[in-house]
């Protein structure tokens, strides 16, 4: 299990030189994230569905940053989607301080819709929420907390990945 | 030929009665349908230190909400819930929180402050089990389960249709505007008079409810 960061949404460690200046939030709507996702077909494409009101959510994100370090050579793609309120200028600030601190040099968007019609458009019941597409843009997996007696983990996000890869071509 | 069509018959029953024992799902949830009996629950400790029963429960109507104090979409839809509490009051409806987590700011000891300082006029119990969370297949924090007097769910999902979460600057933000369908309460009215819910099922909005894995 990944160490706690419970607090890190509001107090994230200090994020200096080029990764902080690489970590950006864009604003997008539901379709305009559409767009952006299939511009990712060809490559085994990760997305964190987050926010920073949800615990569970920041307990992961680490995690997906640690993949990503380790994955990305292998051409797997890491985005994350951010939930929180678009009009609460004190959440967005906090989540995009959260990804600093994170290092978070992948694409992360922040839906601006809100939240309960994002969450209603992209068939979300609840997050953390992680879906990984194949590299033909198939989700293949669908990874929630729908199900109380079926919750996902870190391993099973590493597992599904290792299974893509396996899945590729020798070249 | 007999014996083939024995056999076949044999199947079909034992189909059949697997398929009542096992709960089917709902558009919006994983575990139940509409219909499906309140699960039976003992001794919960509550946050005025008594303890509840579902065999406590001889109110008509129950209504299960799922709670979570540290929850910003539990803390932006309180007041709603302790409103509509009070303007059912005198009707025979009996509301019970739940709550589940078990992070610190979630259990008992918390749930008594959060209790204290939003003015909750229901019972507020706290599950360590997560048995009651799991029946349900309640996956989100503020999520509504409606019992008739047969004690059939008869409704689940969101208070009214526009969830509301608490912003870091402590107003409310309701997503949808002012709510306009209130399912909970329509529910329960329709109960009242014998009549069908006009809306069995919403999709529940807020924060997981987060339940702990056998393998740790």
């Amino acid at each position: 299990m990944i160490a706690c960061a419970g607090p890190a949404a509001d107090a994230p460690p200090a994020a200096t030189g080029r990764d902080a200046a690489a970590v950006e939030l864009r604003p997008v709507t539901v379709e305009e994230w559409r767009i952006e996702l299939a511009r990712l077909e060809g490559r085994i494409a990760v997305v964190d569905m987050w926010a920073t009101w949800c615990i569970p959510c920041i307990e992961r994100f680490p995690h997906m940053v640690e993949l990503f370090h380790r994955y990305e050579a292998e051409g797997v793609t890491f985005v994350s989607v951010c939930l929180d309120d678009p009009g609460d200028e004190q959440a967005v600030a906090s989540a995009r301080r959260f990804l600093e601190g994170q290092r978070a040099v992948f694409a992360n968007y922040l839906i601006t819709e809100n939240t309960a019609d994002a969450f209603e458009k992209l068939d979300l019941l609840s997050i953390p929420a992680v879906f990984i597409y194949a590299a033909d843009g198939e989700l293949r997996y669908r990874l929630t907390a729908d199900d109380p007696n079926d919750q996902f983990t870190d391993s099973d996000v590493e597992a599904a990945i290792s299974n893509l890869l396996g899945e590729l071509p020798l070249v | 030929m007999t014996k083939k069509l024995t056999r076949m018959f044999v199947c079909l029953v034992g189909l059949l009665i697997l398929g009542s024992a096992v709960a089917s799902a709902g558009q919006y949830n994983a575990v139940v349908d509409i219909g499906a009996p309140m699960p039976e629950f003992s001794d919960l400790p509550a946050t005025d230190g008594s303890t509840l029963s579902s065999d406590d429960l001889e109110e008509d109507i129950v209504v299960l909400v799922f709670l979570a104090n540290h929850c910003p979409w539990v803390k932006g839809m309180d007041a709603d819930l302790v409103a509509l509490v009070d303007e059912l009051e005198g009707q025979s409806v009996r509301f019970v929180g739940v709550s589940v987590n078990h992070r610190d700011d979630d259990r008992l000891p918390a749930m008594k402050e959060h209790a204290l300082a939003n003015g909750y006029n229901f019972t507020y119990v706290f599950d360590e089990s997560q048995a009651l969370g799991r029946r349900l297949g309640a996956t989100t924090t503020p999520e509504y389960f409606v019992f008739g007097k047969d004690r059939r769910l008869a409704y689940m999902g969101l208070i009214h249709n526009s969830p509301a979460s608490k912003r870091r600057d402590g107003t409310v933000n309701y997503t949808r505007g002012e709510p306009t369908d209130f399912y909970v309460r329509d529910a329960v009215a329709a109960l009242s008079a014998g009549d069908e819910v006009p809306v069995a099922e919403t999709r529940s909005h807020g924060c997981s409810v987060e339940y702990q894995r056998a393998d740790g």
